[in-house]
């Protein structure tokens, strides 16, 4: 194909602006359809309350890879970074707490007051973490290779990662492969005996997904985003004006290098021709004719409802078919009149370090079996009593999202199950809100006072508003089978479809998980080596 | 898989020859596979038994029976990631050549075991029974013999354990014996027992409401696993220390093939039950024994009601007692659990003193040398 060939976007989340980027400096000519109003995908702002500004879905960065944060430059383009110190407070109901700082001597120190043994294994653990995560970090940089027939390309990327594995030493390899499989309830007891602390680490195990903290497979999912960010509490970063700011960034420097976007625009199917893509088709009708077509929407969208299945290999359409996409978190924004006080910070900081201490992600899960029962009540249809809540306040670094002396409390909700057993997300929306009120009144107890008004946003919201199918956030299950090479199936996880000239770029290809832009970036990679 | 099973697992993270040898034949026969192999292959070492056989079926009582098989034994529920590596593993073996079956021996399962015994005996092996080891005699870093919990010791070169590695590393050795770093591996390797034994001895057969009366059904197993909730609420009940209140049950009736077994007109009825976890939220195994059993006793009559009339006596077998009368640490029948992260290369402990290279590279007060020791069995994955 010609340089200078128009490739049509489907979708215009992170990833797909991000690969879209990459083709314009490929010589491309990129168009970036979205069926919304604006871009982000999962990564937006939202004024869900008068004069209450809030990150509706998504609120911490990934934050980006390296390079493609180099690449992009979102600095450029009006995208604050905010970067909170302490990034993880976490209470428990009787009033204790820890706190997760850059610094990992200053986190251990808090660590002492619960443990002298965890605090002083705290150091060496993010020593390790850091080490072996280093290594996913290069998986997740590198294409699935082709099992089948290895290209040059796949080969040399084994040997590069397996001289970092090798590089692990063998006490390092064989963590590698006992970890991974492992449940991060057991990965956390081998270094820690402070069940608070093991909840924070085991967190970033299940976020997201349809896994407990004892399900095998979550040290994986913790490793994997390890590799992103090695500290083990995570990240929180954010930007100014919420996440908005940061998609908008990445359309900017997008645009500046020559991408078209067209918003307001959706994609109705794409037409296919001999088992190629020759076009997409808009909901008004209009047509537009292209070689090359790459989805950033999730994969059973693309096949199930962007085309006819069946123009696709049953064999292929089966295994899509079989991706478990079935979402299990949901979102709930709080517009609050004031500042909720949390009574467990006064035993760890002094009255000045109260604002400091709740400007980054606050962990509501004090114990690995509070975890597990959470997620023990979205096996059987129903979403938990006793949630696990990721929250942030974001007003507190950036005043710009309410007003004044206002704030917006933004929280994760899990386990939330997209199927409900008894009645619909349609009328237990609100049932949930109430639950989560409840839930942070066990930590803030004026809270409930406080709130102004309430937004959830329920799996079946994140499915019909938002466009993730199932309400599954990463566009499929992140599970043991669902990854790499099996990402979003076996023998298609390197970023082209069985339809010549259809791409995948968003979550649901390898490596998958939140903003690092890995994907779309890995996919660029890839369909400009076809398309060339 | 089969191929993989009589390997000696080979070291993943060397340069030796031999080992990478295996490795490459291993990768090899991956890679020889269809893509349909492939992707099944890899979905069964990695997803649940539930959901790799919701891809397959959609009648829940079959799927829940069925997914029984990934779960014997273990500390996980049929949704848990890494069951359907168990599943397929209770598929994986062979009686007389016929693949995947399961059977029944002439005098129970004992009569297997004295077969093999009296064949050892015939090739030169002596046996003597009533002779507990009380511990493994280390020489100058090198297992010289064992000595009996009588005082009475054997001298030997070769000394093989078949018993697990708690009990082969932890009671028969000292701390001290050990590079410090096997050791930890060996305090890591999870047991987590998790099944108990029923048997009752019964004056009728019972009669199930489903299908009344005697039948081809009574002769093999009898599985109480109605439905895929009721699988995973059992799971759940163990996980936070309690037996399941309405337990997994896997039930026999040899007395029916094997009339040997009882007397005439009376009926033996094995229940393999779980889940029983070793480590109970409150009170102790032999508080909860009784309550235990009666449990179970309620639970089938659910089925069978007249179970209750026809129970003339009844063993109970918990997870301690497994551990206490059968050696069996925790309780785990299969000598440790089935987790993808303790399996092959990684069974019992990774970089095995069965690996040379491990125990040069491995320091610890008293390295023992490969030539003179071997661990030689763990549980149903052998090693040699």
């Amino acid at each position: 194909m010609p340089i200078g060939q128009r490739v049509v976007f489907i979708g215009g989340g992170h990833n797909a602006l991000i690969a879209a980027f990459y083709l314009a400096k490929g010589g491309f000519k990129p168009l970036v359809l979205e069926r919304r109003e604006f871009v982000g995908g999962g990564a937006i702002t939202e004024e869900f309350h008068p004069g209450f500004k809030v990150s509706a879905l998504a609120h911490t960065l990934g934050p980006l890879r390296s390079d493609v944060a180099r690449d992009l430059r979102v600095e450029n383009f009006n995208c604050e970074i905010i970067r909170p110190d302490p990034r993880v407070f976490a209470p428990t109901s009787g009033g204790q707490a820890l706190l997760f700082y850059d610094d990992h001597a200053k986190t251990a120190g808090g660590i002492a007051r619960f443990s002298a043994k965890d605090a002083a294994k705290y150091t060496e653990f993010a020593a390790s973490l850091s080490k072996i995560s280093s290594v996913f970090a290069q998986l997740c940089a590198i294409t699935p290779p082709s099992i089948g027939k290895p290209s040059p390309e796949d080969l040399w990327n084994l040997l590069k990662t397996g001289r970092g594995v090798r590089g692990l030493g063998k006490h390092g390899i064989f963590d590698l492969l006992r970890w991974g499989p492992m449940a991060v309830a057991d990965f956390v007891a081998e270094f820690f005996e402070t069940e608070l602390l093991r909840a924070v680490i085991a967190a970033r195990g299940i976020f997201g997904t349809a896994l407990g903290p004892w399900s095998a497979g979550s040290t994986a999912v913790l490793l994997l985003r390890a590799a992103a960010d090695a500290n083990p509490a995570g990240s929180a970063t954010f930007s100014r004006g919420g996440l908005g700011a940061f998609t908008h960034a990445l359309a900017e420097a997008a645009r500046q290098a020559g991408v078209e976007i067209r918003t307001n625009t959706e994609v109705q199917h794409i037409r296919i021709k001999n088992g190629a893509a020759i076009g997409v088709v808009l909901a008004d009708g209009e047509e537009i004719a292209v070689e090359a077509v790459v989805s950033g929407v999730d994969p059973k969208r693309t096949f199930f409802q962007l085309m006819d299945p069946s123009q696709l290999d049953p064999t292929f359409a089966l295994r899509i078919r079989n991706i478990r996409a079935n979402g299990n978190v949901a979102k709930v924004n709080f517009a609050l009149n004031e500042l909720p006080s949390f009574p467990a910070l006064a035993g760890t900081v002094g009255p000045d370090g109260f604002r400091q201490a709740l400007s980054g992600r606050i962990h509501i899960g004090p114990e690995i079996d509070y975890l597990e029962r959470a997620f023990d009540a979205s096996k059987y249809g129903e979403f938990s009593a006793a949630p696990f809540l990721d929250i942030t306040i974001p007003s507190l670094l950036d005043p710009t999202l309410a007003p004044a002396g206002k704030h917006v409390l933004s929280t994760y909700v899990q386990f939330a199950p997209y199927k409900l057993r008894e009645g619909s997300w349609s009328t237990r929306g609100k049932d949930l809100g109430a639950t989560v009120m409840k839930t942070i009144a066990e930590y803030a107890p004026n809270f409930p006072n406080l709130v102004e008004a309430t937004q959830v946003i329920t799996p079946h919201d994140l499915e019909t508003k938002y466009g993730f199918t199932g309400g599954q956030i990463f566009h499929g299950e992140l599970a043991l089978d669902q990854l790499f090479t099996m990402r979003p199936v076996l023998d298609w996880a390197r970023y082209r479809t069985p339809i010549h000239g259809l791409f995948l770029c968003g979550s649901g290809t390898h490596p998958g998980n939140g903003l690092t832009g890995a994907s779309g970036a890995n996919a660029a990679r890839e369909i400009i080596r076809e398309l060339r | 898989m089969k191929p993989m099973l009589s390997m000696v697992p080979p070291d993943p993270t060397t340069l030796n020859p031999r080992d990478l040898k295996q490795l490459h034949f291993l990768m090899q026969r991956f890679r020889e596979l269809s893509s349909d192999e492939r992707y099944t292959l890899i979905q069964l070492m990695t997803m649940s038994s539930a959901d790799f056989l919701d891809q397959w079926f959609e009648t829940d009582v079959l799927k829940a029976t069925m997914s029984a098989s990934g779960i014997i034994g273990t500390f996980l529920g049929i949704r848990s990631p890494g069951t359907a590596y168990v599943l397929l593993h209770h598929y994986m073996g062979e009686i007389d050549g016929a693949f995947r079956s399961w059977g029944f021996s002439r005098g129970g399962t004992g009569a297997i075991s004295n077969a093999i015994a009296a064949a050892a005996r015939e090739a030169g092996v002596e046996i003597r029974t009533k002779a507990p080891v009380g511990k493994i005699v280390v020489k100058n870093g090198r297992a010289a013999g064992v000595m009996l919990q009588s005082g009475e010791e054997i001298t030997a070169n070769v000394i093989s354990s078949s018993v697990d590695p708690h009990l082969t590393f932890e009671k028969f050795l000292e701390p001290s014996q050990l590079p410090s770093d096997f050791l930890e591996g060996v305090r890591r390797y999870k047991f987590r027992g998790s099944s108990g034994k029923v048997n009752i001895a019964l004056s009728a057969l019972p009669e199930f409401k489903s299908i009344p009366g005697d039948g081809a059904h009574l002769r093999g197993a009898i599985s109480i696993s109605p439905s895929m909730e009721y699988m995973e609420r059992a799971y759940d009940d163990a996980k936070y220390g309690h037996y399941s209140r309405r337990p997994y049950i896997d039930m026999v009736i040899p007395s029916l093939t094997d009339p040997s077994v009882a007397p005439p007109g009376k009926h033996v009825l094995s229940c393999f039950v779980q889940y029983a976890p070793y480590k109970l939220a409150e009170g102790t195994w032999d508080d909860q024994r009784e309550a235990f059993g009666d449990n179970v006793i309620e639970t089938i009559a659910e089925y069978a009601p007249n179970i209750k009339d026809i129970i003339i006596g009844r063993q109970i077998l918990t997870p301690l007692d497994l551990e206490r009368e059968f050696g069996l640490t925790q309780g785990n029948i299969f000598q440790g659990e089935l987790s993808l992260e303790q399996l092959f290369f990684l069974r019992p402990v990774a970089g095995q003193p069965g690996d040379s290279q491990g125990m040069e590279e491995t320091g610890g007060t008293a390295a023992i040398e490969r030539s003179k020791f071997f661990e030689s069995a763990c549980g149903d994955e052998c090693s040699l």
